[in-house]
């Protein structure tokens, strides 16, 4: 087996565990007080770290089209117009900026 | 919306699958230039498209089949790249976990199917359509889910074959569309003032932790999940709950 097959292999077994152990997790808890607002809470939280890692790794144009993008969602409320404002706007603010 | 077990609606599941399906379009063409790029990435690292296509469909985790091969290519070794890729992996724990109740009460089959179908992208999809309109369950995430399958096998595979032809995405701002999915998912799942506390723990933990150096990025997108979730979970519930 090649270094490749392995690393292939490994990530098979072990993303699907990860992603039923998940699962599963949600399952064992508790569905109300504490541990349910906690799960409740937990997508909002998730989505907003990702964005700001995403973030992190920009700089001031990337933060710019994110601002445009962000005024975009909360006036449309829609998810193709915000992609292509920041998808749009980033592309302009690093080739002409 | 309170607790979800309550107030998932079940429709009939065909047309379900078929509006995540539409839903996902327009992150499933986001999907496509990063299918491209990484097809092009796996091809200089000397994978061919048989390879590619097993991973792409039994893997099916972006950003984590990226940093192995990247990994791999940097000769890092075997056992760096498994571990760099698995990290990157865990925060879909939170991801299933958080959406228990679709995968509740299912045949095994369907479970593991459902868990395996289950990205960054169509979950919060699937979130932002619930926040919105009080339904989206198993079969909404499923077929949005098969959609994003077939464009990513189909686009990795495309990237081995035609690695000599691929622009580079950055140059096209194409690498941003998901940051600016993910804003608009933000917006979605917002709930008002009692999210403030939560959203604000979790944003000082990811940055407090990147900005020291303690933790990287995949520790630190765990800890602000889990963060903010924990002050969720601490704070005097208001009103009903």
């Amino acid at each position: 087996m090649s270094e490749t097959h392995l690393v292939i292999a490994a990530l098979i077994v072990g993303t699907l565990t990860v992603r039923l152990a998940g699962a599963a997790l949600g399952q064992k808890l508790p569905s109300r007080g504490g541990w349910a607002r906690a799960l409740n809470a937990l997508p909002g939280c998730l989505i907003l770290s990702l964005v700001i890692i995403m973030l992190t790794n920009g700089g001031p144009k990337e933060w710019l089209a994110a601002a445009l993008a962000l005024a975009t969602a909360v006036i449309t409320k829609s998810l193709p117009a915000t992609m292509a404002v920041g998808v749009v706007a980033v592309a302009l603010l690093r080739n002409f900026a | 919306m309170t607790i979800q077990e309550e107030t998932t609606v079940t429709s009939e599941p065909r047309a379900e699958a078929l509006r995540g399906a539409r839903d996902i379009a327009p992150l499933a063409l986001g999907v496509s230039v990063y299918g491209l790029a990484f097809g092009l990435l796996a091809a200089q690292a000397g994978m061919n498209s048989l390879e590619v296509g097993l991973m792409s469909s039994l893997v099916f985790a972006g950003s984590s089949q990226i940093i192995a091969v990247e990994r791999l290519m940097a000769g890092a070794g075997a056992v760096a790249a498994i571990v760099a890729g698995l990290a990157l992996n865990l925060r879909l724990v939170l991801v299933t976990a958080s959406i228990r109740d679709v995968y509740a009460n299912r045949p095994l089959w369907q479970t593991v199917l459902g868990a395996h179908l289950t990205t960054d992208e169509n979950w919060a999809l699937m979130l932002a359509r619930r926040a919105r309109e009080g339904q989206g369950g198993y079969w909404y995430l499923l077929g949005a889910g098969l959609v994003l399958m077939a464009v990513w096998c189909g686009s990795t595979v495309l990237g081995v074959v035609f690695a000599a032809a691929i622009p580079e995405p950055r140059a096209l701002g194409m690498d941003f569309a998901f940051t600016a999915a993910f804003i608009a998912i933000s917006r979605a799942l917002w709930r008002g003032r009692a999210d403030l506390g939560p959203w604000l723990t979790a944003a000082a933990l990811v940055i407090g932790g990147v900005a020291s150096g303690l933790v990287d990025s995949s520790w630190a997108i765990i800890l602000g999940g889990l963060g903010g979730a924990f002050y969720a979970g601490l704070a005097r519930p208001n009103g009903n709950q």
